[in-house]
């Protein structure tokens, strides 16, 4: 077995630590990739089955990912995982696949655990079998280490006592055999034996405390320059006015992206269509909302973007970007800006906007929006409490000025619709199509490798689709949302929103 | 002096039960080590009851008790001549060794909750050389060597048939420890790297004590060569018999694919540094220490270079890559295109090859002068 010594190289460096565990190693970073919300959601086919999907990626990697599928087909009666990555030499094997358990309480319920060893844009393949024959389902996952564990308290504790006790038990040892052990069997040791034993006892004790104390001074570092290499950030986003109205956003160079080439990849490809998806959003009301797609303007690594900002009233505005990566991996990068009240262009091609009322935090959720055109946006929701953590499929319906269903709603940007979610307090945000959370490029790279089901992407973008749009989501945490459900309707971006309250 | 305690061998008749418990915990220990490794280069994911590491944490289970009964028996047993020849530390009372083993196994027991955690926060293993490993590492060593040094006093005292039988355990855990040794230092010593200093600076670090200890402890005249012989062939044994059993990985992203148990790397040729090291300390045994640990050091540095040098350039050539010389064997996780790293000579400024063979030469002098001192205390190991 042979492997690259540089490999070798970082591996032994970590081996110092060992004799520290107990005394520091305590990082807690609590950043979040995509904004809040790292776990994926996906609707789509495998074969004749239709399948919800829940991942979420570990926290830590490498770790363990959980899944959940639910199935819509009672005929369905196995599925079984495996993740690879997407691009690159490790998307050519799969390791053997693991299958999902299925509930006993709900039969169409299927759970699994799956590995995820490294940083970057997974694929995570799933085998479903039933009455209908075999179908394969690929889901993009886009994984990132978010953080480190701390070391539970009475784990800590108890490593530091354990190690005090070997370290006071090797001393001792060391000293009672340099007193004892060479003496013939029932001889007593001598002064100068007990001289000896002292002496021994006190260079081990030194040589333990400065191997104790060097190796904690290395460990920080260590564990620094982990925390700096491994844990996800997105790349920083700078935006400025050039007092013609426009809008440059400048991306800055990041060693996470550009550390991981191939599994990551630094080149941007487009998603639906655009190199980004700029979403501008004046905070904290979320009353102004713009869903924009500024040209790249400077083409050298990292880029630079710059689009011409429209008709806006002045206001602190909160940016997302959402840019994708050659490997399909997703980047939601975020700055604040203060504009001015701007006259601009007439929105064209699929930039979209709306001005509103300010987020009112509720108990109740919302469940109609009025639309430009005088129709109606519906959120198929009961009554029942939105909860933090569970796996929804958001469904809204369009009636037209009469209260029927709309037969006038075409693809925007390929897809029924488009639907972002935003927190009260903008820790949260995603940007959601009806497949799911992943980004349409990352699934368009999957098409090749896996056939599946994507009725949608395939919609002209002249044909007509049916009144109602989904979008598979699960909220991340407790909060008052804010929910932009975009559609094409009868050749004009339409936005309802929905404000939600999520409970524990 | 006849004695009839467990531990103090008598001048004849069977070896004592601890001696053989604690060959038989080392020898789980670190057949479960290589198995370990394979496991995690072929099939991936582990988790804390793997076969393999059950063999390892029975080893540490078997060394604990086996020499914690031991110290229990020796400290309230009432049995006046296992005192005799016992060592005090905090009221109890037990043969050296069986406190260092003692301490290795519960050592090694620690590291499983560390580990465990380490997994947790830090992910699954993919390296041999992480802290919790490092820390169960330093608890086989200490079994290891606590049942070397339980065994030199009583074979230092025993007599015909039972010396013999004796000494041949005390070679066959010497082996077992240049094994762990060695393996340890796998990933320093590739063939692509043999025609580099660090190869030959990280071989001068810990090997020569290893050897002139083994040498000049075990009393026999080629002590150090039967050593590396044992490992030799451990490691032949691994290297042959594990590609037999049919396996496949478990964890993804897999680079190369892999169809049955990958084993460890072919062994270093360590039998012609030790065969010097034999020779030397026996014609030099009664000169002067520092100049015998000179010349070995020396030595060692110098005939690795002569066998391993010549056999690096076999090793990398495409008549090695099969089943007996094993350089067509890589993990799931390393990709094709790397694969040529294994096969060719890690490049190093002529200034940098030097100093490491400098650093080395030094290293090994005071490796050997060191091993030199605790083969001397093992002789004269009398509790």
């Amino acid at each position: 077995m042979h492997m690259t010594r540089l490999h070798f190289r970082q591996d032994i460096r970590l081996s110092v630590g060992c004799f520290l565990l107990p005394l520091f190693l305590l990082l807690a970073f609590p950043l979040d990739a995509h904004v809040g919300s790292p776990d994926v959601y996906f609707d789509g086919h495998a074969g004749p089955y239709q399948l919800l999907v829940t991942i979420r990626p570990p926290a830590m990697i490498p770790g363990v990912a959980e899944i959940e599928v639910r199935g819509s087909d009672p005929g369905l009666n196995s599925i079984k995982g495996v993740p690879m990555y997407i691009v690159g030499e490790g998307s050519k094997y799969p390791p053997v696949p693991d299958p999902l358990q299925r509930s006993k309480d709900d039969p169409r319920l299927f759970t699994g655990r799956l590995w995820i060893m490294g940083s970057g844009s997974w694929q995570v393949r799933l085998e479903a079998d039933g009455a209908q024959g075999p179908g394969t389902l690929a889901v993009p996952v886009p994984a990132a280490a978010r953080r480190t564990m701390p070391m539970l308290r009475g784990l800590g504790i108890f490593l530091f006592a354990i190690m005090i006790f070997l370290v006071a038990a090797l001393v001792t040892m060391l000293g009672a055999g340099s007193r004892e052990a060479f003496l013939a069997p029932g001889e007593q040791p001598q002064s100068a034996n007990r001289w000896r034993s002292w002496l021994v006892m006190g260079l081990t004790a030194f040589a333990l405390a400065a191997i104790l104390f060097g190796g904690n001074f290395w460990w920080d570092s260590e564990a620094e320059g982990r925390a700096r290499g491994m844990i996800y950030k997105p790349p920083a986003l700078s935006p400025s006015l050039d007092g013609h109205g426009n809008l440059l956003l400048k991306m800055a160079a990041s060693r996470w992206h550009s550390n991981r080439s191939v599994i990551v990849g630094t080149r941007l490809i487009p998603d639906h269509g655009h190199l980004m998806h700029l979403f501008l959003i004046r905070s904290p009301k979320a009353d102004c909302f713009y869903h924009l797609h500024p040209e790249m303007s400077d083409q050298n690594d990292p880029p630079a973007f710059t689009q011409t900002l429209p008709s806006l009233p002045a206001g602190h505005y909160q940016i997302f970007a959402d840019i994708v990566r050659a490997s399909g991996f997703p980047d939601t990068m975020t700055a604040e800006i203060d504009l001015p009240e701007t006259t601009g262009a007439p929105l064209t091609g699929d930039d979209s906007e709306i001005v509103t009322a300010a987020i009112t935090p509720s108990a109740v959720s919302d469940i109609t929006a009025e639309l430009s055109d005088g129709s109606h946006m519906i959120w198929a929701h009961d009554a029942t409490p939105l909860r933090a953590g569970k796996a929804i499929l958001f469904r809204f319906r369009v009636d037209d000025k009469n209260g029927k269903p709309a037969t006038d709603l075409e693809p925007y940007m390929g897809m029924a619709g488009h639907a972002v979610f935003l927190d009260h307090d903008r820790s949260v945000f995603a940007h959601v199509h009806p497949e799911g959370s992943v980004s349409m490029a990352a699934l368009a790279l999957l098409e090749p490798q896996v056939e599946q089901g994507r009725p949608m992407m395939a919609m002209h973008h002249t044909m007509e689709g049916p009144p109602e749009v989904s979008f598979p989501w699960g909220f991340p945490k407790a909060g008052d949302y804010r929910i932009f459900v975009q559609v094409r309707k009868a050749g004009r971006v339409e936005t309802g929103v929905f404000d939600a309250h999520v409970i524990e | 002096m006849s004695h009839t305690a467990p531990i103090p061998a008598p001048s004849s008749g069977p070896v004592p039960w601890p001696l053989l418990a604690g060959a038989i915990a080392i020898s789980s220990i670190i057949f479960g080590l290589y198995w370990d490794i394979s496991w995690h280069t072929t099939i991936g994911r582990d988790t804390f009851w793997t076969p393999a590491h059950l063999a390892i944490q029975f080893g540490a289970v078997l060394a604990g008790i086996s020499c914690g009964f031991l110290i229990l028996t020796t400290t309230f047993g009432g049995n006046s001549a296992a005192r005799d020849v016992a060592v005090k530390v905090w009221g109890f009372r037990g043969p050296f060794g069986a406190f260092l083993a003692a301490w290795g196994g519960a050592t090694m027991l620690i590291s499983a909750p560390f580990d465990n955690w380490w997994h947790d926060s830090f992910g699954l293993d993919v390296q041999i050389v992480s802290p919790p490993h490092m820390v169960l590492a330093t608890g086989i060593f200490f079994v290891g060597i606590g049942t070397l040094v339980m065994m030199a006093g009583p074979k230092n005292r025993a007599e015909g048939a039972t010396r013999v039988a004796m000494e041949r355990l005390f070679i066959y855990i010497a082996g077992l420890l240049l094994t762990l040794y060695l393996i340890l230092l796998s990933e320093f010593t590739d063939p692509a790297n043999m025609h580099g200093g660090t190869f030959y600076r990280v071989l001068c670090y810990g090997t020569p004590l290893l050897l002139m200890a083994f040498s000049r402890g075990s009393m026999l005249k080629w002590g150090a060569t039967k050593a590396a012989l044992l490992y030799f062939a451990l490691m032949l044994a691994g290297l042959w018999i594990f590609p037999f059993f049919p396996a496949e990985p478990k964890l993804g992203p897999v680079y190369t694919r892999v169809t049955h148990m990958v084993p460890l790397a072919f062994p270093l040729l360590m039998f012609a540094p030790a065969l010097a090291i034999d020779w030397l300390t026996a014609r030099m045994a009664d000169g002067n220490k520092w100049l015998l640990s000179l010349i070995a050091g020396i030595s060692f540095l110098l005939v690795c270079m002569a066998v391993q040098w010549p056999f690096a350039d076999f090793m990398v050539s495409t008549h090695a890559r099969n089943h007996i010389f094993g350089m067509n064997n890589f993990p799931y996780m390393q990709p094709p295109s790397t694969y040529h790293f294994a096969w060719e000579f890690q490049g190093e400024s002529l200034t940098a090859f030097w100093k490491d063979l400098g650093i080395g030469a030094a290293a090994a002098f005071v490796s050997a002068r060191f091993g030199l001192a605790c083969g001397d205390w093992l002789r004269r190991l009398r509790r």
